[in-house]
C-alpha cells in the first residue's frame, strides 16, 4: 500500500512540483487514495481546476478505484482532513458483532436491540444497530419512522444516524408498499448488502436484531454474518423457552459463542401499587441458562412506559434514561460488554510472520 | 472453530491455521481468488467474477477483525476480503473440489492462473 502512496506522489511532482507541497495528507486504503490539499479559500478556482487535475492523473494508477481529494483551507483543514477510518465501507472496522435472537416470535428482540444499543453507546462505545428482519423490519418504527439513507461520495450506503448511533434496516432501502416476499437466499443476499455494502466505519459493537425463528435463513444467517456472539431473548413462560433452548443449539451448531440469555417480560410491577407479579412465570430463564451453562445478562420488567416509548418512536433508554427499566438496560448493557471482551480475549489466535 | 496459530510462511505465499494438533494449510493464490469480499463475489452468485493471473500473489500482512475473522491483505493491493473462521474451514474442507472447479472455469473463459 505504501508504495502506491510513493508513487502517488512522484505522479504530482511530475504533473506540478508545486503540488506536493499542497498536499496536507494521503492516505490509500481499499483501492482508494485520499488526498487532502491545503487550500486558499479565496482562489477556489483555481484548487477546483487542480482538484479535477489530480483526480484525473490519480485514478490512472494501477490498483486503485477511486480518488477522492478534499479541498481543506487552514482554519478548518483539522476537521475536513482526509480520514479513511471515517469512511470504511462494510465491516472491516467492526471489532464486535452480537445478533439478538430468540426461538419465539414477539419476544422483545427488537425492543430490546435498540435499547441496549443506546446503552452500550452511552457506556462510551461505539455503536451500530443492523435490522436483519427482513421479513418485519421494526427499527424504522422504533426510532420514529422512516429515513432515507444518504449514499457517500464513494456511491455506498451510509447508515442513518439517530439516538447517537448507526442503524440500518431493510425498511430504510425498501418502500412500504413493495411486497417483500422474500425466498431464502434473497435474504441472505439482503443482509450481506447491508453488511457489505454500507459505510459502517470505525464501530465498538455492532449489535444484529435477528428475525425470529430457528429455521433454515436463520442458520445460515448465523454462518454468514461473522458473529462474536449471540444473545438469547426469552421470557419466563415455558413455551418460549423451548425455543430459546433451539436457539441456544442453532448457535452451538455454527459455533458461534452464547454470550447469554436475557429474560424479558420477566416480572410485572403494578403502577398503583408497586407489587411484582410474575405474569409468565418464575425466574424460567435464569433456571435455564443454569442447566445449559450460560450466562444470565439480566432481565427486563413488563412495562407500559417501555412499550408506549417503543410506539412513538423514542426508546426509553434515550427518552427515559433514568427510568427503572432503562438502568435494567444499562446492566445489561454493561454484562454484554464485559462477556463480549472476556469472550474475544480468550480467544485470539497469534499471528506469526515469518 | 477458532485457530490458535495463523502463520504465515517465509515467502508470504502460504498461509497454516494451526487447530491444536491439526493444520490446514492454503496457499495464497487460493485465498485470493476465493476472496469472500462482496466486489469480488458480485452480490448473488451469478454475478461472481473470476480472478485470473494470480498464481505469484502474495500475502501482505495479516489484521485480525473482532473474534471471528481475519482479513488478508495481498501484494497486489486487493484488501477487501473478510475470512471468517468459518469461511476458512470451509475451504480448507472443500479445497479440492473448489480448486478443479476454478481451474476448469479458468480454462472454460479462455484465462490462466498468470
Ligand atoms: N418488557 C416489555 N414491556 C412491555 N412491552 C414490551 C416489552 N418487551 C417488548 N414489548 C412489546 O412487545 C411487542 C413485541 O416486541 P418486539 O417487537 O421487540 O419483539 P420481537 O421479538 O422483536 O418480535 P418479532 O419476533 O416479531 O421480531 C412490542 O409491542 C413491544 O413494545
Ligand atoms: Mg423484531
Amino acid at each position: 500500500m505504501s508504495d502506491i502512496k510513493t508513487l502517488a506522489i512522484e505522479r504530482l511532482n511530475i504533473l506540478n512540483p508545486e503540488y506536493r507541497d499542497l498536499i496536507e495528507d494521503i492516505v490509500v486504503a481499499n483501492k482508494k487514495i485520499y488526498l487532502s490539499l491545503k487550500t486558499d479559500k479565496s482562489q477556489v478556482d483555481k484548487f477546483t481546476k487542480i482538484k479535477l487535475q489530480i483526480e484525473k492523473e490519480l485514478i490512472g494508477i494501477d490498483g486503485i478505484d477511486s480518488v477522492s481529494v478534499s479541498l481543506t483551507s487552514h482554519s478548518d483543514s483539522k476537521k475536513q482532513a482526509a480520514d479513511p477510518k471515517n469512511i470504511t465501507k462494510g465491516i472491516s472496522e467492526v471489532k464486535n458483532i452480537i445478533s439478538v435472537a430468540s426461538g419465539k416470535g414477539g419476544v422483545g428482540k427488537s425492543t430490546t436491540s435498540i435499547n441496549i444499543a443506546i446503552a452500550i453507546n452511552k457506556l462510551g462505545f461505539r455503536v451500530g444497530l443492523l435490522d436483519a428482519d427482513v421479513y418485519g423490519p421494526s427499527i424504522p418504527k422504533l426510532i420514529g419512522g422512516k429515513q432515507k439513507p444518504k449514499i457517500s461520495k464513494t456511491g455506498n450506503i451510509l447508515p442513518i444516524k439517530k439516538y447517537d448511533i448507526s442503524l440500518m434496516s431493510i425498511g430504510f432501502l425498501v418502500s412500504e408498499d413493495t411486497p417483500m416476499i422474500w425466498r431464502g437466499p434473497m435474504v441472505i443476499t439482503a443482509v450481506n448488502q447491508m453488511l457489505n455494502d454500507v459505510e459502517w466505519g470505525e464501530l465498538d459493537f455492532l449489535i444484529v436484531d435477528m428475525p425470529p425463528g430457528t429455521g433454515d435463513v436463520q442458520l445460515t444467517m448465523a454462518q454468514k454474518v461473522p458473529m462474536t456472539g449471540a444473545v438469547i431473548i426469552s421470557t419466563p413462560q415455558d413455551l418460549a423457552l423451548i425455543d430459546a433452548r433451539k436457539g441456544i443449539e442453532m448457535f452451538k451448531k455454527v459455533n458461534v459463542p452464547i454470550l447469554g440469555i436475557i429474560e424479558n417480560m420477566s416480572i410485572f410491577i403494578c403502577p398503583h401499587c408497586n407489587k411484582e407479579s410474575h405474569i409468565f412465570g418464575f425466574e424460567g430463564a435464569k433456571i435455564e441458562a443454569r442447566n445449559k451453562n450460560v450466562d444470565f445478562l439480566g432481565d427486563i420488567p413488563l412495562e407500559i412506559d417501555l412499550r408506549e416509548s417503543s410506539d412513538i418512536g423514542r426508546p426509553i433508554m434515550y427518552s427515559k434514561s433514568d427510568s427503572i427499566v432503562s438502568k435494567k438496560f444499562l446492566d445489561i448493557a454493561k454484562s454484554v460488554v464485559n462477556k463480549t471482551m472476556s469472550t474475544s480475549k480468550s480467544k485470539k489466535p497469534n499471528i506469526i510472520i515469518n | 472453530m477458532i485457530p490458535e496459530n495463523i502463520i504465515l510462511s517465509k515467502n508470504k505465499k502460504e498461509l497454516t491455521l494451526a487447530y491444536g494438533a491439526s493444520n490446514s494449510i492454503l496457499s495464497a493464490e487460493f485465498l485470493r481468488v476465493n476472496s469472500p469480499s462482496a466486489e469480488a463475489k458480485g452480490h448473488s452468485s451469478d454475478q461472481k467474477k473470476i480472478v485470473s493471473g494470480k498464481k505469484s500473489v502474495s500475502i501482505n500482512s495479516i489484521e485480525i477483525i473482532g473474534n471471528y475473522a481475519i482479513r488478508l491483505i495481498f501484494d497486489d493491493g486487493h484488501s477487501t476480503g473478510i475470512y471468517t473462521w468459518q469461511y476458512l474451514q470451509d475451504l480448507f474442507k472443500e479445497k479440492d473440489e473448489i480448486w478443479k472447479e476454478y481451474i476448469s472455469e479458468l480454462r472454460r473463459k479462455g484465462l490462466n492462473r498468470g
